[in-house]
């Protein structure tokens, strides 16, 4: 292991080298092949210092390449990915980058403390440093009445917040994290998110894998949906919807008593009774389709008015189609 | 009920390749190994031979018969000596060994056994008959029965060949002189000429004055077989680390792939050592193994033997896609060196072709360097050949461990 360095882990030359204007995360056009399999075709984005990224897609979209090479575990056959500003491949550049895997990538015959300790080190941590590190991530996760337990014990929600802790040890100014709340009830999400929030505000930008989109809606300042191994979306919650779906509304209708006929402009929803469509404007056309309804001869037992969501996006952008 | 358990059992076992492979394959492949060993087919070329250097201090007619039938048996493998070395003890027609060197041979292990002719004591009832020392390496305990049978019957062949060639002349025949045939008859009855035969002397050079010999033989067997299991136990944190992504967060940290091999390395090599110390001085307190006299030796064997058990724990766990994978693989392996490395059955007992094949094993060259300082006594310089094969092994073991591990760094 190389001598650990100054009070944190960042060489003087490299924290020189950096420039505050760089984009904390540059993907710059990344291709990977797996013998057939493309899983990167060209895909690029950038994470602004500061912010928080979701990175979404379907099961096989490329997002676990994507994730693989940001970190430094794959090698693109072409492209690059940039840490403010340098190449991850260059020495001491991923330092600044914390990684936090979907598994339980902690050692579950040591105590939390213990795992917390390693990890450290692993990053250079050394002696008073580490201790107050570890001291700090032991309080940041709540789990300092339960340091000297080993994690085998542990709940799913803590051993995550174990699993998190170990990642942010060295206070990385970039956090991957690969679907970070798998398995945990919804007091540790609430939890994990917390925690997230707080080193966010602390200036760590934030790149986050997940299939809750409500987590990516409510989570993030920015989506990147990737799809066949390319960026099929890119930008806010607001801009994505305008982008896809527009400003319109679903309307959702179920009546009884109808014919066989469905009135003009709706489509029968799976369920037999139900109805749905999509309109610009509720105010205007709404009382239009209820009208329908009633000269058609129903009675309209319940209505819904959507407002698109991310869910919506997303289906819109990649379908239906199960990939698995 | 009871069907459908045994239905989902069998339909588990079936989609298990390696749980059938252990439960059908595994039994004949180490049934194969102890058969090759203890019940070799082709007896008559793979039997053991016993290596014999042999001693004629007291050339005479008899004693050079005696060499040349011994070295017509087909059970006994006679050592030479080299024509330019000056070991011989005569320039008889066949050459053997000094004394001296003759026993350096069995202390050394070259030969299990030194045969060696002397003049025959006064006084002795069969006064023409050489005196017959056999100067034995009890590690093989069959070695010197066997050969003491076989050297009286060597000298009785000897000594009934030249008594034929020296038949009495025309006319002294006890049958044509009836005086000279009642004493004949008379002498016959009494047993004064029926032929003796040569009284062997069993010398045991090296394991007579031990005070506890066997356990010394056994317990490096004993302990190199754990030692592989604890080692390749141990080395599936590789595995697991990998299959729970902690393989991918360690290497996103500062750590390299050869500073995680090389820390595993050193660790199971620490604690392999430990593991080794551990049994022998137990060993040392309660069967009285010499541990405390033979301590460099030991210090050198068990370093060695630690840091290649380690190498390969880690090249199996590289080579091996899962921790279940590698249970069976390395309870296969582990066992089947452990038979034919001598861990299990000493290796004189296996015929020459299993003891050539089991050189090939990391097992017999860690229990004959400990063999050679436990029980040979030998000095450090004598375990070069021993530490120089562990040391390499440990080298191309941990380098073929990396090669392997190449495929986690890019997958």
């Amino acid at each position: 292991m190389p001598a650990a360095s100054g009070s944190l882990t960042q060489p003087d030359n490299l924290a020189n080298a950096i420039s505050s204007e760089a984009p904390a995360l540059e993907v710059v056009d990344l291709w990977k092949k797996y013998g057939q399999n493309q899983a990167l075709s060209g895909t690029s984005f950038s994470v602004k210092q500061g912010e928080r990224l979701a990175l979404l897609g379907p099961n096989g979209a490329g997002k676990t390449t994507l994730i693989r090479s940001m970190c430094g575990r794959v090698k693109a056959d072409r492209g690059q990915v940039l840490l403010l500003g340098r190449s991850i491949r260059e020495p001491d550049v991923l330092q600044r980058m914390g990684v936090i895997p979907q598994d339980l990538a902690i050692y579950s015959d040591l105590t939390a403390k213990q795992n917390l300790e390693c990890f450290g080190q692993l990053y250079g941590l050394r002696s008073r440093r580490l201790r107050e590190r570890v001291s700090w991530a032991l309080k940041w996760i709540g789990l300092e009445d339960r340091a000297n337990d080993l994690t085998s014990g542990f709940s799913g929600g803590m051993k995550r917040r174990v699993n998190i802790a170990c990642g942010v040890l060295h206070r990385p100014q970039i956090l991957l994290l690969d679907e970070p709340t798998v398995g945990v009830d919804p007091q540790s999400r609430q939890r994990i998110f917390d925690m997230l929030d707080e080193l966010n505000q602390e200036g760590t930008s934030i790149v986050l894998t997940t299939h809750h989109l409500d987590e990516a809606e409510t989570r993030s300042d920015r989506i990147v949906i990737i799809d066949h191994g390319k960026v099929v979306a890119d930008g806010t919650l607001e801009h994505l919807i305008e982008s896809t779906i527009g400003a319109r509304r679903q309307v959702a209708i179920e009546a009884t008593g109808l014919l066989m006929a469905v009135p003009s402009g709706l489509e029968r929803d799976a369920s037999r009774n139900r109805f749905v469509c999509f309109v610009d404007n509720v105010a205007e056309e709404l009382p239009q389709i209820l009208d329908r309804f009633q000269r058609a001869g129903g009675v309209v037992t319940d209505l819904e008015v959507h407002q698109p969501n991310l869910h919506h996006v997303f289906l819109h952008l990649t379908g239906t189609e199960l990939r698995e | 009920m009871i069907r459908t358990v045994i239905q989902t059992s069998w339909r588990r076992l079936r989609n298990n390749p390696s749980e059938l492979f252990l439960t059908f394959i595994v039994p004949m492949v180490f049934f194969s190994i102890f058969a090759l060993i203890f019940g070799s087919r082709d007896a008559a070329s793979s039997t053991p031979k016993i290596k014999i250097a042999i001693s004629n201090e007291s050339p005479s007619e008899l004693s050079e018969r005696s060499v040349q039938l011994l070295e017509e048996q087909s059970s006994l493998r006679i050592s030479l000596p080299n024509p330019s070395s000056g070991s011989k003890s005569n320039p008889s027609k066949s050459p053997t060994f000094k004394r001296e060197t003759a026993q350096d041979l069995v202390r050394r292990g070259m030969v299990s056994a030194a045969v060696v002719f002397s003049a025959p004591k006064k006084g002795n009832p069969s006064d023409d008959l050489p005196k017959v020392e056999i100067m034995t390496d009890s590690f093989d305990q069959v070695a010197s029965q066997v050969l003491a049978a076989i050297v009286q019957k060597a000298v009785m062949t000897a000594n009934a060949e030249i008594a034929k060639t020296k038949s009495p002349a025309p006319g002294s025949e006890p049958r044509s002189n009836p005086v000279v045939w009642a004493r004949h008859i008379n002498a016959m009855a009494t047993g004064a000429n029926f032929p003796q035969p040569p009284v062997v002397e069993v010398v045991d050079v090296i394991g007579g004055k031990k005070a506890n010999p066997v356990v010394a033989m056994y317990a490096s067997g004993i302990a190199v077989m754990f030692l592989l299991f604890s080692a390749t136990t141990a080395s599936g944190s590789l595995l697991e680390e990998r299959e729970n992504s902690t393989l991918d967060r360690l290497l996103c940290s500062r750590l390299t792939m050869d500073q995680l091999l090389l820390g595993k390395w050193a660790y199971l090599t620490i604690i392999g050592a430990i593991q080794m110390s551990l049994m022998f001085i137990w060993g040392a307190l309660v069967f009285r193994i010499d541990l405390l006299n033979h301590l460099e030796g030991f210090a050198a064997m068990t370093l060695v033997t630690a840091g290649a058990a380690a190498s390969f724990a880690l090249m199996l766990a590289a080579i091996c896609q899962s921790r279940m994978q590698l249970g069976w693989v390395s309870t296969i392996v582990i066992l089947s060196m452990s038979a034919l490395g001598g861990s299990m059955v000493p290796r004189y007992l296996m015929s020459e072709n299993i003891q050539r094949v089991g050189l090939l094993t990391f097992n017999a060259w860690a229990l004959e360097g400990y063999n050679k300082v436990f029980w040979r006594e030998l000095p450090l310089n004598e375990l070069g050949m021993e530490l120089a094969v562990l040391t390499t092994c440990g080298f191309v073991f941990i380098l073929a461990a990396r090669i392997f591990a190449i495929r986690w760094e890019r997958s």
